[in-house]
């Protein structure tokens, strides 16, 4: 067989092709960002420290430093998500560990159990939590009815019921993050330490605990910024003084300017210090992250003796819990004007023919924003994964603080940033007047777990073998559509679904930004439960479950569970 | 130490990695486990660290079953393939770990560090990361930390394997120094047979979990007990035929090259299949043709190495030899393409039965 030489050809279509430069194609997706994301940011900065006049100011600032209830919100809000951290470290780490070091029965459906909790929003989860644990909840009405309690234990209504919802709704990204970070500790390692005279905790002190640093504070910061974030669940057992809730009632109620103001101080607070803990993380981690290449990994040990039954026990335990609001949800959801009976007395199909058939608004809606906001990122975030992978553009580093940034930066106060930012009309157009900004804020908010898919895929694919195309004759488009997009898809589409899921999720910035006919399926939630319409919002509880595990199971299935890289990996 | 494996049998699941091993490493020697992936060396290396439990046997250090001791409690240093340094601790901490555990004073700890890393030629690396040194700098720290509890058992995976050729060869070196230097019992795992005979005292080749053959390098090299070992060890040219006689310790084989004789090794029975083996440097070349009990050939390649030129010599039968000429200053190069006549004293050949399965 004869081969034609190849080289004259090449030439000749290079030399006739106009050569763009790569700042070109990075444009649009560099101004998105500093559109929808730096912009607004700066701008909720400013108004922090300006008055209705637009002149510097530092009396709201003042105002929020001298104030001793603000004081104590952010007292409290800091040792909230500081007990939640370690609530999820004590249940997810021993998990971690259980699943990657030792077998035991049930093992492989445990660990696909674990993650399921995430499925569950934390506003959804704490609703369910209260139809069983709540004072009227089933648990409580038994015990009254049996026990003759004369009053109802209070489970839920405090502190301890924030620490609860929010530790069963995070800790499974603590154990996704370990459970990745133990599986590439080479099994020399602890080998070399055991031969050494080290063994058990010791051990696991001084070796291995060292050596999940990157992994344990990537999970330990992701679960700190949610929950120091989260101000629906606290609002749901009536906690208000916490930086997210005042930051969020501030805004919403229309009376008082001052009060508006101070709402604008909390969001750009907020903003800074989820800014400041990412900083840190990300500087403890680059102390701590070796390129360590696992040759053998730790072999999996059967657990021996009592611990063959105790560990599925902690693991039915505490899933038992996790999945009890999902038992609240259907009752609440299946039930017929349930109350003061430890379940429903009978049962119906009413409140769903209400959120599905007679007002379907709520599940259209969240619908038709995610999945415009799940275009937007497949059309900008596939090409800033791309970018920070494998280009050598300018900016790069400053893509990448940026991507992580909105990761860190709590709904609400992105939600705030663009009331403030896109309030007025441009060229007669005003943003947060159109539906678009729906859509745009999903986006921006879901954007990073796709960036960062695309990123990781593309790691994994060694640089030569696109190397090995290009120089067969295949041009950069082609190289990428024959040989990375067929060895990336899977990893890119599994980013596309998380940033689905957790679009489907949203309810910070949309509840901030929506009005009469966007309302979403949170929105309608959070809008019926506060409203004591409880059978309609657990539907949309349901509703919002089904959908959200649909997405997961889809994830599952293409990736094979393996998802800890998504949420660690560096940063947060 | 003396250490002996006594019938050691490990399975995983149903596959065996190792089907009865019995070996006997004397006082001070170095000892190799040499054999392909899979052959179950590093499996016996892991036993003898006390990380594998074996199902069946037992494991002897100086007269006493270590079955039931502890890692740590053998008193065995270890030097894996990949170094094994703990990423998050100093080269001074690594080494040192052993010893603080042992709650040593601080004084003596840093003492014997600063010692052991001396004797391995890196004074004053103490402070630096793991990261930060070369990939023979980091296997000399596993050595010393290895070294620095004063083992009585040496053990080492593989150590060289990561390196490049030439730091290979310094490092290999510096071991057998160190190791003789301290006369202490080392057991050394090497896939590598030119590494396992300029180290060793002795050879164990291990073979699916058995061991092959026991010996000095000389010794496996002149007197292999099977085909593996021939193979395996050194280059050898493999001819294939059937035994025609057995006489005087000498067997004929009748091969698609021609009538070939060499020392028997093993039962042989005329007419049934055999092989010989015949080292390249064992070999004579002549061009042409010539009188006498030869191989004709033809030359598919010379290879010219310096200190000996190796040729290539197709012989009828699809088999190619390869000879080597030392010394070539006196010698008339032979081209690709000439005829060659190779002949051998039957006394440096061997003859083995052919295998079942090869």
């Amino acid at each position: 067989m004869r081969v034609e030489a190849v080289g004259p050809r090449t030439e000749a279509r290079t030399a006739r092709r106009v050569r763009v430069p790569g700042w070109v194609w990075a444009l649009p997706v560099y101004g998105f960002l500093a559109l929808f994301v730096v912009y607004p940011l700066v701008r909720l900065l400013l108004e922090a420290v300006t008055d209705d006049t637009g002149r510097f100011t530092l009396q709201y600032v003042a105002g929020f430093a001298t104030d001793p209830f603000y004081r104590r919100a952010l007292a409290n809000s800091l040792w909230v998500s500081g007990g939640t951290v370690l609530g999820c470290l004590a249940l997810g780490l021993p998990a971690a560990f259980l699943l990657v070091r030792y077998d035991f029965p049930g093992r492989n459906l445990w660990s696909y159990l674990t993650v399921l909790p995430i499925v569950v929003p934390p506003l959804v989860g704490i609703m369910g939590l209260v139809f069983v644990l709540g004072r009227a909840g089933t648990v409580n009405v038994l015990l009254m009815d049996f026990l003759g309690l004369a009053r109802p234990v209070n489970f839920l209504y405090g502190w301890h019921g924030v620490l609860l919802a929010m530790v069963l709704h995070y800790f499974p990204l603590v154990t996704l993050n370990v459970v990745d970070a133990l599986a590439k500790v080479d099994a020399s390692l602890e080998e070399a330490a055991e031969a050494a005279g080290a063994r058990g905790l010791r051990r696991v002190w001084d070796i291995t605990l060292p050596l999940l640093t990157p992994g344990l504070v990537s999970g330990a910061t992701l679960v700190f910024i949610l929950s120091f974030a989260d101000f629906a669940t606290p609002l749901v057992v009536g906690i208000q003084d916490l930086l997210a809730a005042q930051a969020y009632l501030n805004i919403v109620q229309f009376v008082d300017r001052r009060l508006f103001r101070m709402g604008l101080v909390v969001g750009a607070l907020m903003s800074l210090m989820a800014v400041g803990f990412l900083l840190v993380a990300r500087r403890v981690v680059a102390l701590r992250e070796y390129a360590v290449v696992s040759y053998r990994a730790v072999e999996r040990r059967p657990l021996a003796g009592p611990w063959r039954v105790v560990a599925p026990l902690l693991f039915a335990g505490v899933l038992g819990l996790a999945f009890l609001p999902h038992v609240g949800l259907l009752l609440a959801a299946f039930g017929k004007a349930w109350s003061l009976t430890p379940f429903p007395t009978r049962f119906t199909l009413e409140n769903f023919d209400q959120v599905l058939h007679l007002t379907p608004t709520y599940v259209v809606n969240t619908l038709r924003w995610s999945a415009v906001a799940v275009l937007l990122i497949l059309a900008l975030g596939v090409p800033m994964g791309w970018i920070l992978a494998r280009s050598t553009l300018p900016g790069r580093g400053l893509l990448d603080s940026v991507v992580t940034l909105v990761l860190a930066l709590p709904g609400t106060a992105i939600g705030i940033a663009y009331l403030r930012a896109f309030h007025l009309p441009v060229a007669g157009f005003t943003l947060t007047r159109s539906w678009l900004v729906m859509p745009l804020v999903l986006a921006v908010r879901r954007m990073p777990y796709t960036v960062r898919a695309t990123f990781a895929s593309l790691l994994t694919v060694h640089r030569a073998m696109e190397e090995a195309a290009a120089s067969v004759g295949a041009s950069a488009l082609r190289t990428f559509v024959d040989v990375s997009l067929p060895l990336i898809w899977r990893g890119v589409v599994a980013g596309l679904l998380f940033s689905l899921l957790f679009a489907l999720q949203e309810a910070a910035a949309t509840i901030l930004l929506v009005l009469p006919g966007w309302e979403t399926v949170t929105v309608g939630i959070f809008t019926f439960y506060t409203s004591g319409t409880f059978g309609q919002a657990a539907a949309l509880g349901v509703v919002l479950v089904v959908l959200c595990s649909a997405v997961l199971y889809a994830v599952y299935r293409l990736t094979g569970a393996r998802l800890g890289g998504l949420f660690g990996g560096g940063g947060a | 130490m003396e250490v002996r494996l006594e019938g050691v049998v490990k399975r995983y699941g149903t596959t065996a990695a190792l089907s009865g091993v019995t070996l006997e490493v004397q006082e001070g020697e170095l000892f190799t486990l040499l054999g392909p992936s899979g052959c179950g060396k590093t499996t016996t290396l892991r036993i003898l660290a006390g990380f594998v439990e074996p199902d069946e046997g037992d494991v002897v250090f100086d007269g006493a079953s270590v079955r039931r001791v502890r890692p740590a409690e053998r008193g065995v240093g270890i030097v894996f393939q990949n170094y094994a340094l703990w990423p998050h601790m100093t080269v001074f901490d690594n080494v040192a770990y052993g010893l603080r555990l042992r709650r040593l004073p601080p004084a003596e700890v840093r003492r014997r560090v600063e010692e052991a890393l001396e004797r391995v030629g890196l004074p004053g690396f103490g402070g630096r990361t793991p990261g930060q040194l070369s990939g023979g700098q980091q296997q000399r720290v596993a050595v010393a930390r290895a070294l620095v509890l004063n083992p009585r058992l040496l053990l080492l995976d593989e150590p060289l394997s990561n390196l490049d050729a030439k730091v290979r060869a310094r490092l290999r070196s510096e071991i057998r120094r160190l190791q003789q230097e301290l006369r202490i019992t080392t057991v050394y795992v090497t896939h590598d047979q030119e590494e396992a005979m300029v180290i060793s005292d002795r050879i164990a080749v291990m073979r699916d979990g058995r061991v092959a053959q026991v010996g000095t390098p000389v010794e496996l090299y002149e007197r292999p007990a099977d085909l593996f070992v021939a193979d395996f060890v050194g280059t050898n040219n493999l001819l294939a035929g059937t035994v025609q006689a057995v006489r005087d310790g000498l067997a004929e084989l009748k091969t698609p090259a021609g009538l070939v004789a060499g020392r028997a090794v093993g039962r042989l029975e005329p007419g049934r299949p055999a092989v010989l083996a015949v080292r390249p440097e064992s070999l004579r070349l002549r061009g042409g043709a010539s009188a006498g009990p030869t191989l004709a050939g033809r030359v598919v390649l010379a290879q010219y190495l310096g200190s000996l030129i190796r040729y290539e010599v197709e012989v009828p039968g699809q088999t190619v030899l390869l000879v080597d000429v030392y010394d070539p200053k006196g010698h008339r190069g032979l081209r690709p393409g000439e005829p060659a006549t190779l002949a051998f004293e039957p006394e440096s050949a061997l003859v083995f039965p052919r295998e079942p399965d090869a």
